[in-house]
């Protein structure tokens, strides 16, 4: 499992560079924080359209 | 009744659209804070303390310039100063640049400011590409200070008669349509030679930038080519 | 009627864009020939109007006609979407003077003056020698000046009269696109931040704020052309920009790949942009799905007519989906990922990709939109095609997929001998240029733009006689 925490390899240390040691870290990350609101707004709407409905 | 389904609803996209978009925005101005600071350009000191920057300070032109393949991160960088044990920059021996490799701070900043000043004036970019970025009508200058052609291998010299790769260079640049070495020639561009030095000194600061390995393998392959 | 031609100020001022967008639309085009020329015949001009000058020409022009296009499509489109004349329109045509003139000047500098010594100075009035927004610093300024008087009549109408979905997007595009050409008008000796911040202004605009232009055209066409449902259409819109923002902002990265720049942007870049052709899929899927429904709802009531108003216009708004995605989303994703674009990285074959990209993306839709114009300017109901219409629209397309195709043979050997084996040096370059497959690919290139240049005469033609023909149903 060493290898899936790759030492430092580019050329100034950063918060980014650091995210991205292994190759699939970043881009995972990345993706999933900008996914995972959606849910939320997603089920805010799904009330609202439930409660127009209702009326 | 049939429920509305929220995937249809336009207010729902239209949320998604701000919420995507404005993430979007703020983290790409969170990493240009973080790039930009890594993209700054180093000092004298710097160079002197053996601190590698990914574009070093101007006064990087007093030292020796290699482009080598670094084990560490699996591409070429730049090492400049010779190589330490490590692979990268050991920042300690020097190059003459135009007879000398002791320009000060301020006068190799003046050189590279006059050259990049040039290389925007003089159109460079419509006709190569600086960084790989640019037009397809000439080669590639992003390593070009590192090119075989102008060493002293190279035709480059001898063509212009000149004993060292700045000069030879800076000759060229002024009077690039007396040197053809293809049908397609550089034109006149009305270059002088202060306009050049700063020209050459621009190229070989160019070459010291961490470019991530590209090109790759410049140099490393000589002679002939199969495929015409 | 506040939208008819005949009453809306905003409509002629509209046409007034279209005019100069179409003549500079012509100089690009002249002047991309003998940039292509210069590849066959080296000789051609040289040291009177070199390559250098002729491609800034090139370049500088497809950007100016395209934004004249796209504030003439917003001012046609404004009366019809908010209900009411545009506010400030007595702003807006001074404006479109104050642009015209300061894009002549400009044009006349760059071939007649050329180069300058390597001072300031030139960069303030001769050319800043960045690909693309060469404009030189007093034109920025001005240009400046003319967008930000160009998003205030846009907002003025917009808040006074009915805020459509269209305009809302317009409204938040046009000012990102307005505000980012800021970051592209500084000085720096360091050129990793200047290549930085010079793609704010090109990629931000061409793989973002554009694209959401272009959405928005397309909802507004589909709607004026084909009477689609505009609950419908607005929802593909909003659908459309959480795509392109969301993948195309943070797309950037994949120019961050080799300028100096840190190497996490490989990951950025490479994922966020490969992201980048879905939404081009889902506006192309859009508009067929969109043509075939309404045309569907037709059939249906047992009527034999078409649904389509605008004939040539819908001609172009589809070679828009189909160019758009294949040009910017086929070809684009062709090398947008780090380990080919290592090699392809300033060759032909990004030329490939430019040339089929910003045509099929851009020139199509606006070209769509001046034919709407001239319905609206003859007051026709139905505007047919006319054999001019049906030429123009197939040389230029083809001529243009002709350029794409034979640059991307080019770029193989661009690609495979110069960079892949000769590692990018002067001798590796020249060796690719003189290959069978580049020298071919060139001359196919030159023959395919001379196909797009006569293609364009008939466009011209056609867009100056087509009102005046008989067959349309008025």
């Amino acid at each position: 499992m060493n290898a899936m925490f790759e030492p430092f390899v580019d050329v100034v240390p950063s918060f980014f560079a650091t995210l991205s040691q292994g190759p699939m870290t970043l881009t995972i990350f990345l993706h999933t924080v900008i996914i995972l609101p959606m849910f939320w707004i997603y089920k805010q709407e799904k009330a609202r359209l439930e409660q127009e409905e209702g009326n | 009744m049939a429920k509305k389904s929220v995937w249809s609803d336009n207010r729902f996209w239209q949320r998604t659209a701000g919420w995507v978009t404005g993430f979007a925005s703020v983290l790409l101005i969170w990493l240009t804070f973080d790039t930009s600071a890594q993209i700054s350009m180093g000092t004298d000191t710097d160079l002197q303390n053996g601190v590698t920057k990914r574009v070093p300070g101007p006064t990087v032109i007093n030292y020796k310039i290699a482009y080598e393949f670094n084990k560490k991160r699996q591409h070429e960088i730049p090492v400049i100063g010779g190589m330490n044990s490590e692979g990268t920059s050991a920042f300690q021996e020097k190059e003459k640049f135009f007879g000398r490799d002791d320009w000060s701070e301020e006068e190799a900043e003046s050189l590279l400011h006059l050259g990049k000043l040039a290389s925007q004036t003089k159109n460079c970019m419509n006709c190569h590409t600086l960084l790989g970025n640019g037009g397809y009508y000439a080669p590639d200058l992003t390593k070009a200070w590192l090119d075989p052609a102008w060493g002293p291998e190279g035709s480059m010299q001898a063509m212009t008669s000149k004993e060292t790769k700045e000069e030879a260079m800076a000759e060229f640049l002024q009077n690039p349509s007396q040197y053809p070495t293809h049908a397609r020639m550089m034109p006149n561009l009305g270059i002088t030679a202060e306009e050049a030095k700063g020209l050459v000194a621009f190229l070989k600061h160019l070459s010291s930038i961490d470019t991530n390995g590209f090109p790759r393998n410049f140099g490393k392959i000589q002679g002939a080519v199969n495929g015409k | 009627m506040a939208n008819s031609y005949s009453k809306s100020e905003s409509k002629k001022l509209a046409t007034w864009y279209f005019t100069v967008a179409a003549i500079l639309f012509g100089a690009q085009l002249l002047f991309g020939l003998i940039a292509a020329t210069q590849y066959v015949m080296p000789g051609f001009l040289f040291e009177i109007l070199d390559f250098s000058v002729a491609r800034m020409v090139h370049i500088n022009a497809l950007v100016v006609w395209m934004v004249f296009a796209m504030f003439g499509s917003v001012y046609w489109l404004l009366p019809d979407e908010t209900g009411i004349e545009t506010v400030g329109i007595g702003l807006g045509k001074l404006l479109f003077w104050v642009f015209t003139a300061a894009v002549t000047v400009v044009v006349l500098v760059y071939l007649f003056v050329q180069v300058g010594p390597a001072d300031e100075t030139s960069l303030w009035f001769i050319h800043e020698g960045r690909e693309y927004i060469e404009a030189p610093r007093w034109a920025d300024i001005g240009i400046t000046i003319v967008a930000l008087g160009f998003v205030a009549n846009l907002y003025m109408t917009g808040i006074k009269g009915n805020r459509s979905g269209i305009v809302t997007v317009l409204m938040a595009d046009m000012i990102a696109f307005a505000g980012l050409y800021l970051t592209g008008m500084f000085y720096t000796d360091n050129i990793s931040v200047d290549q930085y911040w010079w793609w704010w202004v090109i990629h931000l605009w061409v793989e973002a704020t554009w694209e959401v232009f272009v959405g928005a055209l397309a909802a507004y066409g589909l709607i004026t052309m084909i009477g689609a449902h505009r609950k419908v259409v607005e929802m593909w819109l909003w659908i459309e920009v959480s795509m392109l923002f969301g993948s195309g902002i943070l797309g950037m990265g994949h120019h961050y790949f080799w300028i100096g720049t840190p190497e996490y942007w490989w990951e950025i870049g490479a994922l966020f942009s490969a992201l980048e052709p879905l939404p081009l899929v889902a506006m192309f899927i859009h508009v067929l799905y969109d043509w075939g429904k309404m045309q569907g709802e037709e059939d249906a009531k047992g009527l034999p007519h078409t649904v389509v108003n605008n004939k040539p216009a819908f001609t172009w708004f589809i070679m828009n989906a189909l160019g758009n995605f294949l040009g910017a989303g086929v070809w684009g994703f062709f090398h947008t990922m780090p380990q080919v674009n290592l090699y392809t990285h300033g060759t032909q074959f990004t030329s490939a990709h430019g040339h089929l990209a910003f045509f099929g993306a851009y020139a199509t839709i606006l070209i769509g939109m001046m034919y709407l114009a001239v319905q609206g300017k003859n007051n026709i109901k139905i505007l047919n095609h006319t054999k001019s219409s049906i030429w123009a629209v197939s040389m230029v397309v083809g001529g243009v997929v002709g350029m794409t195709v034979a640059l991307t043979l080019a770029g193989y050997s661009d690609v495979i001998i110069s960079r892949a084996q000769m590692g990018a040096t002067w001798a590796g370059y020249f060796d690719a240029q003189s290959t069978t497959w580049l020298v071919q690919g060139l001359v196919w290139r030159l023959i395919m733009g001379v196909i797009t240049f006569v293609g364009f005469i008939f466009l011209i033609k056609d867009l100056l006689s087509i009102g005046k023909a008989t067959h349309h149903v008025r």
